[in-house]
């Protein structure tokens, strides 16, 4: 397997996911709490239960990328 | 054929497809922090298992053998193999001939010195890892062969070693039996496998995420032995004079990504066959979150567990102490409370 192919490039993708991750931690905490909440207490964990709170972290996340991929292109612009 | 490719594809590109393990909870539900894996060994008798796609098993191994920096993977395979080593110099014997089943890179021959063993074969089924074999002192035999078909006559070794390597064996008593059969009268085996909770962090936290997000939960790491079932699988194999312990090695890692790549490295993907291919990045995302929340520790980083049993089992010699005959004793329990 030479050169670039979607394998690379999808690997080089999933290479950003600590960083970009660390940068929701407070988000990512708070989904966290609530998924981990269904393992100590009486509610049963099911299908969107912490939906909100996903969806808080995906947003930060996706901000995140956008983020980081113009900062990557501004960068190779120079 | 497209079908294949296409699992390579979301094999190598989401490395979150690789982590080992699996549990099947019979029940409906999650048990919380710590659910204990069911046992391979509890199918009684009956035909060959089939949990594992020895293939895919040895290309994964060959994929990770020829890695530019394979060194780096290597640091749990390490750590055993010099466990290993340390218990086969406890035994205070000189053996001629030892193999190494599923010894890859060969971690334990490096630990070992030409007056505790003569000579070394090593087998594996991955040829790029036999290839890359690290340098030891011994003299050292490579043959290709599958831990499940080992191509030797019966009573040729006087020790056997495997660290690391039984995990991914579908039919684990029948090649404890056919380890037996190679050992000579007064061989022993010393292996190391992971066994029990190891990994349970990695399985509870992408249970709990494909459950929150997808609403089921499919296996991601490989089944694994009870250490209360090892002994069982020793005895009915033939040796005796048993000896089990578990071993609790926890590694921080920065992250959930992180700990899976190191698996996808030292080649220890999933090759079940009830694997699902596909782990979608809001779940990973899900996941990421859960392990940090539920395991963290204090300075930001995640532990994994890898609990290790390693078993020594001896094949039966009449040199070796048996049990006394009923009617020998030559004293009684109650005599004791005669004395003083």
């Amino acid at each position: 397997m030479s050169g670039s192919n979607v394998w690379s490039r999808t690997r080089e993708k999933m290479r950003l996911f600590p960083e970009l991750f660390a940068q929701c931690a407070n988000e990512a905490a708070v989904y966290g709490k609530c998924v981990a909440a269904t393992t100590t207490g009486t509610q049963e964990l099911r299908k969107d239960l912490c939906a909100k709170e996903f969806e808080a972290l995906k947003i930060c996340f996706t901000n995140a990328v956008s983020a980081s991929v113009s900062n990557c292109h501004t960068e190779s612009s120079v | 054929m497209s079908g294949r490719l296409c699992r390579r594809l979301l094999r190598l590109g989401l490395p979150a497809s690789s982590a080992g393990g699996w549990s099947r909870l019979s029940g409906a539900g999650l048990n919380g922090t710590g659910p204990p894996g069911a046992g391979r060994s509890g199918l009684s008798g009956g035909g060959r298992m089939n949990v594992f796609s020895r293939e895919m098993k040895q290309r994964q191994k060959d994929w990770a053998a020829q890695l530019q920096d394979s060194q780096q993977y290597d640091y749990l395979r390490q750590e055993v193999g010099s466990r290993v080593a340390d218990r086969v110099y406890d035994i205070a014997r000189t053996f001629p001939l030892a193999l190494d089943i599923g010894g890859g890179r060969s971690h334990i021959a490096e630990h070992l010195s030409k007056e505790v063993v003569e000579r070394f074969c090593l087998t594996d089924v991955s040829q790029q890892s036999l290839r890359r074999r690290r340098p030891s002192e011994i003299p050292t035999h490579c043959v290709l062969a599958d831990e499940e078909f080992l191509p030797f006559k019966e009573n040729t070794f006087d020790l056997v070693v495997s660290s690391l390597a039984l995990h991914w064996i579908n039919d684990l008593p029948g090649a404890l039996r056919q380890i037996h059969q190679v050992l000579k009268p007064d061989g022993v085996f010393i292996g190391a496998m992971v066994g029990g909770e190891t990994l349970y962090e990695l399985r509870c936290s992408l249970q709990l995420a494909e459950t929150e997000r997808e609403g089921g939960f499919s296996p991601h790491i490989s089944p694994y032995t009870a250490v209360t079932d090892l002994g069982n699988l020793l005895g009915q194999a033939g040796f005796n004079m048993l000896t089990v312990d578990i071993d609790d090695i926890q590694v921080h890692y920065p992250g959930i990504m992180e700990v899976m790549t190191d698996l996808q490295g030292m080649g220890e993907s999933n090759c079940a066959w009830n694997r699902k291919s596909l782990l979608h990045r809001d779940t990973i995302l899900a996941a990421a979150a859960i392990y940090k929340e539920m395991y963290g520790s204090e300075d930001g980083s995640i532990p994994a567990t890898f609990e290790i049993l390693y078993m020594i089992g001896w094949k039966p010699h009449e040199s070796q102490a048996k049990p006394a005959k009923r009617g020998s004793a030559t004293a009684s329990f109650g005599d004791l409370s005669k004395t003083g």
